[in-house]
């Protein structure tokens, strides 16, 4: 009996590991999805690295303004150190959705260069808590989330490109700099992911 | 964006640039899609030189279709305006009327309105601008100017919106309104009721609504996460439509809210989660908030407030002063499992746990001087077993999104009437007429002591008595756990179980302890027939929280199956003589108790699913314009 009471207490003792959630701070989400060209893409292999996630939709004339903009793809140029992936979790029953091959070519006729991954099954985006197209998260080198929201402060995009807080861009500059983003959560905004 | 989309957006983009011819009178033109119209409309024909000036933005919604509240929800976007001439106008501020929620897939929401609405728009006009630049200087008095024109004010609105069903297509229209300036402003009769109405539909504050209360409080160590309650006071819910809408904050992401109807009020209780795991939260944030759909004095109205509210973050909550401090840390840690320790430890005080704890211990003391360390860790071993059933539980309610943390098992209708039937098994086993499974009765204590596997069920029964008392202690530790994961949960369990578990293990460390009761005489019985009532009391707590839960009916018929369990009980040891009759009043007794968790899942006061309102309400406005 002394046994197993021992055993008790030290089983309950050893359990306190760090569980992965969506805030800032928290440990990433995992995922590994395959990219609209086929090459599997892991969040575990990109340590060491800062890591930009868009929840993408073209279908979604928010995410398609940007895309028009070339908001995300400047920006991405700009900042060559990270690794800038597109996410797309449209449920393959909603009218949204476009099979890979067909996205793909959209893509590279709107000049969009980074990988676009798919998440039919939408546990990526449920496991962040992507909200909207596009929703941007900023994941750090040791792997945490460290910007979590919109992608700068002009949902309707009224003001002139030059005029607008890239919260994203902003973030980016911390993190080079060795800083966290300031902001470091936002309110996303667009469409909503149709899971 | 497929091809037919592509058309549709570039000729809405096209379209909505062409600024339509200002519009003379009370209203804009409307500018017109496939999916909704938007005009700008003004509460007098003429308008005044000086003072507030009531404008307003009218959408017609297609059906399906929805703009949105200030806080859109988990997508879209507010409509976003600005208006000119900026010098006369100042600075706009744009009212929003009471929202409604929709769900979207993926167990997203928006909060917006759908049919018909109009954003009312108060502007205070500047008095030294009064005069616009297509209008006669200031100078001049309030004849028209020279030339002949008369004065005028040219209002525009610049306009973007997104409107959505699932899919969302935002507009950009530019609104103009063309008016007379005079000295009597005249209301316009088509206008000013509909603005009117518009006003009527914005939420009121508490000092409008007399006789109406409302309290706000965000608790850090509640449920997972913080816990944000809003009470009103005074009013009626409206079953199904009663609903609360919250603004965004900074440093906290809300949940859906779980509302609770009571006689005199609402409560709202919704899961806040941290936006920052990295930071502190801060000791004080701003909660705005709106309740919709109340009814005082046969009316039905919405109420809106702002308060800065304290957050409590209890004993586990990170140190004052602004030192970063992640939840993880091994000081935080150790503070918890220390609070759900001594929380543990606690419960052991209650009533109904301590009356089966004093008739456990006699027990040992009675029995065999050599066997007393091996049916006290029997006892601690089933309390720690049944701790991390709790644990499971507490999981799977808490993945299911149901309320789970310290304190939610009295919100669950058939779980706390659950734990009502434990305590009331307890006081009839001391009272002497259940004999089995627990500890045993009146007549053979000391026969019966020595089995190791009764102890085991003492220890088992403890764990669901003790679950009945809401120990404050142990609030923090196990939200704190819930929001970790599972194997944290285990954890603050296990050590809430080694808390409870105390009296035995200090019993199986030093056996001779037990010594210290006194010894077992004819006394015994009577002591134990007492303890009876001490663990009936724990029945009687759980039915008074569940009073909050269950139809006052409800609670009747719990109380008569509690009632018939009893008789059953009492017969079965009185008359219980043959066999047959035995079993048939045991049979009895099992369907009194599964009726009485029965009764409580029937009669609760808020079904289960009140988290998810219905999406489709018709009347989303009850404004009605006459023509357009």
């Amino acid at each position: 009996m002394r046994k197993t009471l021992l055993s008790l207490a030290i089983l309950s003792l050893a359990a306190a590991p760090a569980f992965a959630g969506n805030a800032v701070g928290d440990t990433a989400p995992a995922f590994k999805l395959t990219a609209l060209d086929g090459k599997t893409y892991s969040l575990a292999d990109l340590k060491g690295k800062t890591v930009v996630l868009e929840w993408a939709n073209p279908n979604c004339p928010v995410s398609s303004r940007h895309t028009r903009e070339k908001t995300m793809i400047e920006l991405s140029k700009q900042h060559g150190e990270v690794v800038w992936l597109g996410i797309n979790s449209t449920n393959p029953n909603s009218g949204d959705y476009m099979k890979p091959a067909e996205e793909l070519a959209w893509n590279q006729k709107n000049g969009i260069n980074y990988a676009v991954l798919s998440d039919p099954t939408g546990a990526t985006g449920h496991a962040y808590g992507a909200r909207t197209t596009p929703h941007m998260f900023i994941v750090d080198k040791d792997g945490k989330i460290a910007y979590n929201g919109a992608i700068d402060d002009d949902p309707p995009g009224r003001k002139a490109k030059a005029e607008r807080v890239s919260y994203v861009g902003h973030g980016l500059d911390a993190e080079k700099a060795g800083k966290s983003p300031d902001p470091a959560t936002t309110r996303p905004y667009g469409c909503s992911v149709k899971y | 964006m497929t091809a037919p989309k592509i058309v549709l957006f570039c000729t809405a983009v096209t379209l909505a640039l062409l600024v339509p011819r200002p519009s003379r009178g009370a209203a804009s033109e409307w500018s017109v899609n496939a999916q909704s119209q938007v005009r700008l409309v003004t509460a007098s024909k003429v308008a005044p030189r000086t003072g507030e000036v009531w404008l307003g933005l009218q959408f017609r919604l297609k059906p399906g279709w929805h703009v949105y509240w200030k806080n859109s929800g988990d997508a879209g976007y507010p409509p976003a305006v600005t208006f000119q001439p900026a010098d006369v106008l100042g600075k706009p501020e744009i009212l929003w009327p009471s929202p409604l929620r929709f769900n979207l897939p993926g167990s997203l929401v928006a909060f917006g309105y759908e049919n018909e609405v109009v954003y009312p728009v108060r502007a205070r006009l500047q008095p030294a601008a009064a005069a616009t630049p297509t209008s006669a200087p200031q100078s001049k008095p309030a004849e028209p100017a020279a030339g002949g024109a008369p004065e005028s004010l040219k209002i525009t609105a610049d306009l973007d919106y997104l409107v959505c069903q699932v899919d969302c297509i935002p507009f950009r229209y530019t609104l103009t309104l063309d008016q007379p300036v005079g000295d009597r402003p005249e209301s316009d009769p088509e206008i000013a009721p509909l603005l009117q109405a518009a006003l009527d539909r914005l939420p009121k504050t508490t000092g409008e609504v007399a006789g109406v209360t409302t309290e706000v409080s965000l608790d850090a160590g509640f449920t997972n996460g913080p816990d944000l309650e809003v009470r009103v006071r005074g009013a009626r819910a409206d079953a199904g439509k009663t609903d609360l809408f919250l603004e965004t904050n900074d440093a906290l992401e809300a949940g859906r809210p779980r509302i609770r109807v009571l006689p005199d009020g609402v409560v709202f209780h919704v899961a806040m989660k941290p936006r920052e795991t990295n930071k502190p939260l801060p000791a004080r944030t701003p909660i705005a908030w709106t309740v919709t759909n109340l009814i005082a004095n046969g009316h039905t109205f919405s109420l809106e407030a702002r308060r800065d509210v304290a957050v409590s973050t209890g004993i586990a909550g990170p140190p004052a002063g602004n030192v970063p401090q992640p939840p993880a840390s091994p000081d935080r840690l150790a503070r918890l499992l220390l609070s759900a320790f001594l929380g543990g430890a606690l419960l052991n005080l209650m009533p109904s746990v301590l009356a089966l704890l004093l008739a456990e211990l006699f027990v040992l003391r009675a029995g065999e001087r050599g066997r007393v360390r091996e049916g006290a860790a029997a006892a601690a071993s089933g309390i720690v077993g049944s701790a991390w059933l709790v644990a499971a539980l507490a999981i799977a309610a808490h993945r299911a999104g149901l309320p789970a943390g310290w304190g939610a098992q009295l919100q669950e209708p058939v779980l706390a009437a659950f734990l009502a039937v434990v305590a009331a098994v307890v006081a009839l086993n001391l009272w002497g007429v259940v004999e089995a499974p627990l500890a045993p009765a009146t007549s053979s204590v000391i026969a019966a002591a020595s089995g190791t596997g009764r102890h085991l069920l003492a220890g088992l029964f403890a764990t669901p008595l003790a679950l009945a008392w809401p120990v404050p202690l142990l609030q923090d530790p196990v939200s704190y756990a819930l929001g970790r994961g599972p194997a944290t949960v285990a954890a603050v369990f296990a050590v809430v179980g080694f808390g409870l578990a105390l009296p035995y293990l200090l019993l199986a460390a030093v056996p001779a302890l037990v010594r210290a009761l006194p010894a077992p005489g004819g006394w015994l019985p009577r002591v134990r027939e007492g303890l009876g009532f001490l663990a009936g009391t724990g029945a009687f707590w759980v039915l008074y929280a569940l009073s909050r839960q269950v139809s006052p009916e409800g609670i009747a018929f719990i109380e008569l199956a509690l009632l018939a369990m009893a008789l059953l009980a009492w017969l079965r040891h009185r008359e219980g003589s043959g066999r047959a009759l035995r079993a048939i009043l045991a049979v009895g007794l099992l369907a009194c108790a599964a009726g009485a968790l029965w009764l409580a899942d029937h009669n609760r006061l808020i079904p289960r699913n009140a988290a998810t309102l219905p999406t489709t309400q018709t009347t989303a406005t009850t404004n009605t314009i006459p023509g357009g």
